[in-house]
């Protein structure tokens, strides 16, 4: 596989190439490689070579990252129903559809993240680029659900949405990574309850009618 | 003992110091308590029923934030009528229609995981949102090459929460009947057991086609077909039933003979399992029940199924003959067997509960005692609703700390409670059959 590939080197294949080889890496023998100077080798590439994709297994993790993001998000797009959700179900989709990415990566991610106590502490540079797409569709969430009135519109709070959103997924994430329920049943329900929670808790409620009231009250004081 | 306040013999303050410790409803109610003693202890006249109303209103709160089996605890409390006091009872029946519904996407999801495809693709249309919802599930409708299906979803994590919500019961259910623990575990033991088999979609299925078979040849019954192949543990494809539902067709005012005509197939329908498959769909509920054209009954959810045990059928079914026909050393045999009564009983309780539930057994066995009955009869239902409420009410019983009755009588009580209860829904009036052996 590797010698035919090697004769006709693009750069996107070089990079799914580094891609795959760290993702096998790791899962063979449960670590990072020791040092590009050794990755490199093994992959008969030059150091220098490398560096033209990745500066370091900070980069190459993100990539992994990346590429699941946007697996997902292809996945997601493909099924027909999709286009008549809500933006909770476009929320709640993404996530399933997330959850069966990972899953193919599972052993991998254990490897690497199992021993963290808290995810929030990994490098954010490792997770950088795929938090940075996510935000970009959590914002077109909330954006559609202002415009249909599923997400009440708060000053300066509703902007922080998308930021919430992400502790949410790391949060999924955190969970599907300790959850040993057959088919990670537990994981589904978790993603469920805690979408209806979030929805809940930003369509207009009772704290905006209160909000509304204090204000009415200060105002004709 | 005769000098403090008789609710002090059943609550001892431990078991209300460590209600506070649980979450949610466990507290609170433990804090009702405490209220009503408080507040008992100032304004002695203080109602009993304001205590319940308080109770039934936090667990009922609680429970219906829970999904699946404590849902299921509840709806199995509430069929019970002469079980709980009135005020439980309205809020436990609640809980009957209340489950959020499972997100489209989780759907698809499901589906998946079970067959590798979505719902579009496996059939013609499928509807995004619920038609109907059931306590551990939801069921959605389909069409496939011109036929019209049902098809009922599980909630994820059902199966695998039963077990810890049941945990979660225990202490309310405790409190609820009365009872002490071990004797209490005696029937949660056989609840959690049927629980965990209404999880178990498979299961369903098998049972569903095996007693549909076994009672297709009653008149004005109506059974779905069963598709195991687009069938899994966590989804159950049948036929779609066309008909409106019990409440529905009650509405419409149908005519006596109508009425009559299904309750005479639901009798048969019991009858014919009770006695002859010995094994019963014991979840009487209305909702699983469908009223078709040329006035037939659909039956549609065999999630709950008891077997019956031969000798517990033996006894049991014993005491529906007429009291004058039983002999005094037969009713004890029966009484022990069944557990009513036991050794550990003094004389005074045994003739007690003996007096007791030969009252109960007179009324609940009346249908049988004529060829033909009217259930129609509210002041029947009075009756057995008076002497429940007397009977709970009854210092001797509320004192006695020991479950009572064989396990496997709970969910056939439940059937017949359930049974009767649609038959006065439907005011019919049919004839009662008795097996031969009885006869």
């Amino acid at each position: 596989m590797e010698n035919i590939e090697k004769t006709n080197l693009s750069g996107k294949n070089t990079r799914t190439r580094i891609l795959e080889a760290f993702v096998h890496h790791v899962l063979e023998t449960g670590q990072e490689p020791v040092s590009v100077y050794k990755f490199a080798q093994s992959l008969q590439m030059r150091e220098q070579e490398f560096y033209t994709f990745y500066t370091s297994f900070q980069g190459v993790k993100g990539g992994v990252w990346e590429s699941i993001f946007e697996q997902t998000l292809t996945d997601m797009l493909a099924q027909e129903a999709y286009a008549h959700y809500s933006p909770k179900e476009k929320l709640l989709s993404f996530y399933f559809t997330c959850i069966e990415e990972l899953k193919k990566n599972r052993s991998y991610l254990l490897a690497l993240y199992e021993k963290q106590p808290d995810f929030k502490k990994v490098t954010p540079q490792e997770v950088q680029s795929f938090k940075n797409k996510y935000l970009a569709f959590a914002k077109t969430l909330v954006q559609e659900g202002k415009e249909t009135e599923q997400i009440a519109n708060r000053k300066y709070i509703s902007d922080k949405y998308p930021e919430v959103l992400w502790l949410e997924t790391l949060f999924i994430f955190q969970f599907w990574l300790k959850d040993t329920s057959p088919g990670f049943e537990r994981t589904d329900a978790a993603i469920e309850k805690s979408v209806n929670l979030f929805f809940d808790v930003i369509g207009r409620n009772a704290v905006d009618s209160f909000f509304d009231f204090a204000k009415f009250l200060y105002q004709s004081k | 003992m005769s000098h403090t306040p008789e609710e002090q013999d059943h609550i001892p303050t431990s078991k209300v110091q460590r209600a506070t410790k649980f979450l949610g409803a466990g507290a609170k109610v433990g804090g009702n308590y405490i209220k009503h003693y408080a507040k008992k202890i100032v304004n002695p006249s203080l109602s009993k029923e304001e205590l319940h109303e308080h109770n039934a209103q936090d667990i009922y709160t609680s429970l219906s934030q829970l999904k699946g089996s404590a849902l299921k605890v509840a709806q199995m409390m509430s069929m019970d009528k002469t079980m709980l006091p009135g005020a439980y009872q309205d809020k436990f029946t609640m809980a009957q229609y209340s489950a959020p519904p499972l997100s489209y996407p989780l759907v698809v999801r499901t589906f998946q995981k079970a067959f590798g495809r979505t719902p579009e693709a496996m059939f013609d249309t499928f509807s995004p949102s619920a038609v109907n919802a059931a306590s551990i599930g939801q069921v959605h409708k389909a069409t496939k090459d011109g036929k019209t299906f049902a098809v009922k979803v599980q909630y994820p994590d059902v199966a695998e929460s039963v077990s810890s919500d049941l945990r979660m019961v225990r202490p309310f259910a405790y409190r609820l009947l009365n009872m002490n623990e071990k004797e209490m575990d005696h029937y949660m033991d056989e609840v959690e057991e049927k629980l965990l088999e209404e999880t178990d979609y498979e299961l369903e299925v098998q049972r569903s086609q095996e007693i549909a078979t076994a009672c297709r040849h009653l008149p004005h019954l109506n059974f779905p077909n069963y598709y195991p192949a687009l069938s899994t543990a966590r989804i159950i494809t049948m036929d779609w039933l066309e008909g409106a539902h019990l409440k529905e067709w009650l509405q419409n005012n149908p005519t006596q003979e109508d009425r009559n005509q299904i309750g005479q197939a639901l009798w048969d329908f019991y009858h014919h399992q009770v006695h002859h498959l010995k094994q019963v769909h014991a979840d009487p509920h209305p909702g699983n029940f469908i009223i078709q054209e040329g006035v037939t009954l659909g039956i549609i959810d065999f999630g709950c199924v008891k077997v019956i045990p031969e000798d517990f059928y033996r006894g049991y079914f014993s005491l529906i003959k007429k009291e004058s026909l039983l002999n005094e050393a037969q009713l004890n045999q029966i009484f022990f067997d069944l557990d009513f009564i036991s050794d550990r009983d003094t004389p005074a309780e045994q003739a007690y509960f003996k007096g007791v539930f030969k009252e109960m057994i007179a009324l609940l066995g009346r249908p049988f005692h004529s060829e033909t009955f009217d259930f129609a009869q509210d002041s029947y239902f009075q009756q057995i609703y008076t002497l429940g409420d007397r009977i709970s009410k009854d210092k001797m019983f509320r004192q006695s700390r020991q479950a009572r009755g064989s396990r496997h009588g709970l969910f056939i009580n439940r059937t017949y409670f359930g049974l009767y209860s649609l038959l006065n829904q439907l005011g019919a009036h049919i004839s009662t059959t008795k097996p031969m052996w009885l006869a």
